[in-house]
C-alpha cells in the first residue's frame, strides 16, 4: 500500500477533506473532539475538588455552630438568592440551546442565545454586588472585620460570613471567567468560525458555564435556606 | 474499519435529540428550585438539611447528565467525573468520621452535647484547650 493510498483512506474515513480545524495528529474530527472533551472533563474534575474544600469548611463549621449558621443563613436575602438561582439555571439552559443550534448550523440563533447567556451572567453579578454591598454596610463580614449587631455575641457568626464570602467570592470569580469565555466564543461565532462539524469551543465553553451553575445549585440551599 | 465507521454513526445518532429535552430539563430545574425554597423555610426539624441536599443532588444530576451531555458522552468522561465525585466522598467521609466521633469519645460520660456554641451555657467546656475563642 503506497503512502498516497493511506492518506486517501484517512480523508475518506473522516469524510471531510478540507476541514482546517483538524490537527494533523488526529485522524478524524471525531477523535479530535473526543480528546478535547476529555481534557475539559479532567479540568472540571479538578474544579469540583477545588470547591469541595470550601464545602467541607462550611460543613465543619456548621457542625460546630448549628444554631448560629441557621440564624446567619436567614439574615441573607432569600428573594435575591432565588432570583439569582433562576437566572443561572436559565442561562445554563440557553447555553445548552446555543450548542444545539450551532450543531444544527443555525449560527444566528446560537449568537442570540449566547448573548442572552452573557446578559444573565451580568445580571447575576449585579445582584451579587448589591447583596455584598448590603452585607458590607451591616458589618456582616468575615473574621476580625465582623461587626454585625443583630448577631453580636453569637459564637461562629464570623465563621459563617467567612465561608459565605470565600465560597460566593470564588464562585463569582468563576462567573466572571465564564462570561469572558462566552464573550470570546460569541465573537468567534459572529466571525463565522463555527460550522456543523467544528463546534467544540461552543461545547467546552458551555461545559464551563454549566459547572458554574452546578456549584451554585449546592451553594444556594446551604447558604440561603438552611 | 467498517465496524469503526458504524460505531461512529451510532454515536452521532445518539446525540440526535430535539431541543425539547433541554426545555424539559429547564422546567424540572425551575420546579425543583421552587420546591427547595418552599420546603427550606418550613420547620421540618432535622429533615431540612437532608431534603435540601437531596433536591440539590437531583438538580445537579439533571444538569450533568443532560445539559453537560454525560448521559450520551464517551465512557471515559463519565469515568473522569465519577472518580472526581468519588474523591469528594472520600474527603467528606474521612472528615465527618472524625468530626462525629472525636468529641463524644473525648468527653466524660453524661457530658453535655459537644456543639461549641453551647460552651457559653456550659462553663466547664469553656476551658477546653481545643475550643476556639468565641468572637466577642
Amino acid at each position: 500500500m503506497s503512502s498516497s493510498d493511506a492518506s486517501d483512506l484517512g480523508a475518506h474515513r473522516d469524510g471531510n477533506h478540507a476541514d482546517p480545524h483538524l490537527a494533523h495528529h488526529f485522524d478524524s474530527m471525531e477523535t479530535q473532539n473526543h480528546a478535547s472533551r476529555l481534557g475539559m472533563w479532567l479540568f472540571l474534575g479538578t474544579e469540583v475538588l477545588l470547591f469541595a474544600g470550601l464545602f467541607l469548611g462550611y460543613a465543619v463549621n456548621r457542625h460546630f455552630y448549628p444554631h448560629t449558621f441557621k440564624v446567619a443563613s436567614h439574615s441573607l436575602n432569600l428573594v435575591l438568592g432565588t432570583v439569582n438561582t433562576v437566572v443561572l439555571i436559565s442561562s445554563s439552559f440557553t447555553v445548552a440551546m446555543a450548542y444545539y443550534s450551532v450543531k444544527k448550523g443555525r449560527n444566528k440563533q446560537a449568537a442570540g442565545l449566547l448573548g442572552f447567556t452573557i446578559l444573565c451572567a451580568l445580571a447575576f453579578l449585579c445582584i451579587k454586588a448589591f447583596e455584598y454591598q448590603h452585607k458590607f454596610q451591616e458589618g456582616a463580614l468575615p473574621g476580625k472585620w465582623f461587626h454585625f449587631h443583630e448577631m453580636a455575641g453569637m459564637p461562629g457568626a464570623n465563621m459563617f460570613f467567612s465561608v459565605y464570602f470565600l465560597s460566593t467570592g470564588l464562585h463569582a470569580f468563576h462567573v466572571i471567567v465564564g462570561m469572558a469565555i462566552l464573550i470570546w466564543v460569541l465573537r468567534r461565532l459572529i466571525r463565522g468560525d463555527f460550522t456543523r462539524t467544528y463546534y467544540i469551543p461552543v461545547e467546552l465553553g458551555g461545559l464551563y458555564w454549566h459547572l458554574v451553575d452546578l456549584v451554585w445549585i449546592f451553594l444556594f440551599p446551604l447558604l440561603y435556606l438552611i | 474499519m467498517a465496524n469503526q465507521t458504524k460505531h461512529t454513526k451510532a454515536h452521532e445518532e445518539a446525540h440526535e435529540h430535539g431541543p425539547g429535552r433541554y426545555v424539559v430539563i429547564w422546567l424540572l430545574l425551575l420546579v425543583a428550585t421552587i420546591t427547595t425554597v418552599v420546603t427550606g423555610r418550613l420547620d421540618l426539624g432535622a429533615a431540612n438539611l437532608p431534603l435540601a441536599m437531596v433536591i440539590a443532588t437531583i438538580k445537579a444530576t439533571l444538569v450533568v447528565l443532560f445539559f453537560m451531555h454525560l448521559w450520551d458522552s464517551e465512557g471515559i468522561n463519565r469515568l473522569v467525573f465519577g472518580v472526581s465525585i468519588l474523591f469528594v466522598m472520600v474527603l467528606m467521609l474521612g472528615v465527618f468520621g472524625d468530626l462525629f466521633t472525636r468529641m463524644p469519645m473525648s468527653l466524660p460520660p453524661n457530658a453535655p452535647s459537644p456543639a461549641l456554641e453551647q460552651g457559653l451555657n456550659a462553663p466547664e467546656l469553656e476551658h477546653t484547650p481545643e475550643s476556639p475563642t468565641a468572637p466577642r
